[in-house]
């Protein structure tokens, strides 16, 4: 089961976060502030972090955690949402998320960072398509089969995974996965993504896992 | 007392009094050197003796007391002056024009008669002739004409020098000064990495170096003043952020308990009306923001930080977040970004991707009826332009949707903040806005 530590002040929204999180499925570890951490972080999978705190603030809480544990995803979830703080926060952490919000997009959030983290094991129905996020076994579910994807195709669909449900403009993606500035004109992605599709579509001329969004890139939605 | 010998005031009187003064101590340096230089020079004659007059009145006197005008007299005679005056000629010529006798006088007759020269008539009597006692003046020159004669091209020399070198020295005095000037105007122009002057080095104690003193403790008092208003406007920040935690912190509390409400059985009244509490609380929650904005950028507190970002990339990005958005209400999304030749805009990443936020919120909210969003590219010869497009009711209909007015406000001073322009174009059947950065002109882009 994904664990989560969340630090949260206040006693209204904290019982409310924590208890739609567990009907979620997820154990959740609410701490009221950050003293007492260092029991809870060695088996977590996921920390959500308030900023205005009584004692140590969430930005230190969380550079804290950043240090002790460098692959332990962190969502800052403050209502301070002046741009100064985002830039702090997302100095360290995975991911900020302002005050008032919505359960869904913090649920939405969370596991976006156990994805991208690779904490989740829950295996993704994508389409035909039966992946296992962590060690990225793809099975066609019509042939039972796995599919096998060369390097690049292998590398340009994790970052898919990692970023689901999220529209990859073509230098997003370009530049997720070569590690290169990308040029205008270049055709090297447009040919990877028409031999990825060739091999995980069901109709290649009609793509339905990786969707195209005209003018602004692709998605993988789940 | 210190003070005054550090002033260029005493310096620049100095060089004063030595020019007023330099002819009279020039003249006095030349007579100690050339009273120096004669006290080596040995004069044949005494002054006594090289007294003219003295020579002319005695020779006469001798002439008139030859008590015999003969050879032997005359040539005694001769022999008397000669043993006084060993360098003069002496010769008598009689009445019939005969040379009766000489002393050392077996030279040629110059053609410039320039010696010394007294004729007397032996006897006091004309009928016998005259006498003639002839010497070069040269020998008769003080000590001081003849170390003028041998040494005169040297003093000459040596006095227009002295000038020169009066002048020179005012000149690097003068020099000194604008060399200073000119470096303390060069180091007032130069701006450290906060934009303020940087401290001059002081070296001298004089006029200018209380100047550059002064201007070091300006820039002390400027590098306050910039701290102070550092600090004032951190403080602002942190009050700005913290009102709006404060305001936000029971939004979400309100948010929560909504949420928590609606999963309730209700009966659909109910229902409708926690919907509204929702997006009221979402309304809410985005004018705090725009106020909070609003209210730094009016105090011109809110940082700008232009940088050459392509703005293509940049609209492309900003677009896709808000997809899933549009697509949730259910909009037809058109996307036509095919580029501009020069893409490269100077902006502020953060500010331009608030204008996109506000306008496609503005979309979202006023404009859901036309179910369409549009952003596309425009080029022409004037401008490249990015235009948002929606089939909603026009910006009149707005009116039970209000708020969007400071969205537009930051809207406003966002994008005339970075110098671009934007132009709204509202009917009952859509709005248009353009924003657009207008071209160099003679086709120079950026």
């Amino acid at each position: 089961m994904v664990r989560i530590l969340y630090i949260e002040d206040e006693i209204e929204i904290g019982s409310w976060v924590t208890d739609y999180l567990k009907a979620r499925g997820y154990e959740v570890i609410w701490l009221k502030s950050g003293e007492d951490l260092e029991e809870y972080t060695a088996n977590i999978d996921l920390a959500i972090i308030d900023i205005m705190l009584p004692g140590l603030d969430g930005f230190s809480i969380g550079k804290r955690i950043k240090r002790e544990a460098g692959d332990l995803p962190i969502l800052m979830l403050s209502a301070r949402t002046a741009v100064e703080d985002k830039i702090e926060g997302l100095g360290f952490a995975d991911d900020y998320l302002t005050k008032p919000f919505h359960p869904e997009e913090l649920a939405a959030r969370v596991e976006v960072l156990l994805r991208r983290y690779q904490k989740n094991d829950t295996v993704l129905e994508i389409g035909h398509l039966k992946i296992d996020p962590k060690s990225m076994l793809i099975v066609d579910k019509i042939t039972d089969k796995e599919i096998l994807l060369t390097g690049k195709q292998f590398q340009l669909f994790q970052y898919f995974i990692r970023h689901l449900n999220q529209i990859l403009t073509k230098e997003q993606l370009y530049e997720g996965v070569w590690g290169e500035a990308f040029m205008e004109g270049d055709k090297t992605l447009m040919v990877h993504i028409r031999y990825l599709r060739e091999k995980i579509e069901e109709n290649p001329a009609r793509p339905a896992v990786i969707e195209t969004i005209r003018g602004i890139g692709y998605r993988v939605k789940a | 007392m210190k003070k005054l010998f550090q002033s260029l005031l005493a310096k620049y009187m100095l060089i004063i009094i030595l020019a007023i003064s330099l002819v009279q101590i020039v003249y006095l340096i030349l007579a100690i050197f050339i009273f120096g230089l004669s006290q080596g020079i040995d004069r044949p004659y005494t002054s006594d003796e090289a007294d003219y007059d003295v020579i002319e009145e005695q020779w006469h006197k001798s002439a008139a007391q030859l008590e015999e005008v003969s050879v032997p007299e005359v040539q005694q005679l001769f022999e008397e002056w000669q043993e006084k005056y060993e360098d003069a000629s002496m010769f008598w010529v009689n009445q019939d024009g005969d040379l009766m006798t000489q002393s050392d006088a077996d030279r040629e007759i110059p053609n410039e008669w320039t010696a010394f020269t007294v004729i007397a008539y032996p006897g006091n009597n004309d009928s016998n002739g005259f006498i003639v006692f002839e010497i070069s003046r040269e020998l008769f020159k003080t000590p001081v004409q003849i170390a003028y004669d041998r040494f005169g091209i040297i003093l000459l020399i040596g006095t227009i020098v002295f000038i020169f070198l009066f002048i020179f020295l005012s000149f690097l005095f003068f020099r000194g000064i604008r060399k200073r000037l000119l470096q303390l105007q060069e180091a007032m122009e130069m701006r450290d990495v906060d934009g303020l002057p940087i401290h001059v080095e002081v070296k001298k104690q004089d006029e200018i170096g209380r100047l550059q003193h002064s201007f070091n403790r300006m820039v002390e008092e400027l590098k306050e003043s910039r701290l102070r208003e550092q600090e004032e406007e951190q403080l602002r920040k942190e009050l700005i952020a913290n009102l709006s935690h404060d305001l936000r912190t029971p939004l979400t509390k309100l948010n929560a308990h909504t949420y928590e409400f609606a999963k309730t059985e209700l009966p659909s009244a109910a229902k409708q009306s926690l919907t509204v509490m929702e997006k009221s609380i979402e309304d809410i929650d985005k004018l705090i923001e725009n106020l909070m904005s609003y209210t730094l950028l009016m105090a011109s507190k809110y940082k700008l930080d232009l940088q050459e970002i392509d703005v293509i990339r940049h609209t492309r990005e900003s677009l896709a977040t808000w997809y899933p958005v549009f697509e949730k209400e259910g909009f037809e999304i058109e996307v036509d970004l095919s580029g501009f030749k020069q893409s490269k805009w100077l902006v502020d990443p953060l500010w331009y991707g608030r204008i996109l936020d506000n306008l496609l919120q503005n979309v979202l909210r006023h404009a859901a009826s036309g179910k369409y969003v549009a952003v596309k590219t425009e080029s022409t010869a004037q401008y490249d332009a990015i235009l948002i497009m929606d089939k909603g009711k026009g910006m009149q209909g707005i009116s039970d949707q209000k708020g969007s007015g400071i969205g537009l406000s930051i809207v406003d001073m966002m994008v005339k903040g970075m110098n671009l322009e934007w132009r709204i174009h509202s009917t009952d059947r859509g709005t248009v806005i353009t924003l657009l950065r207008l071209k160099q002109k003679a086709g120079t882009d950026l």
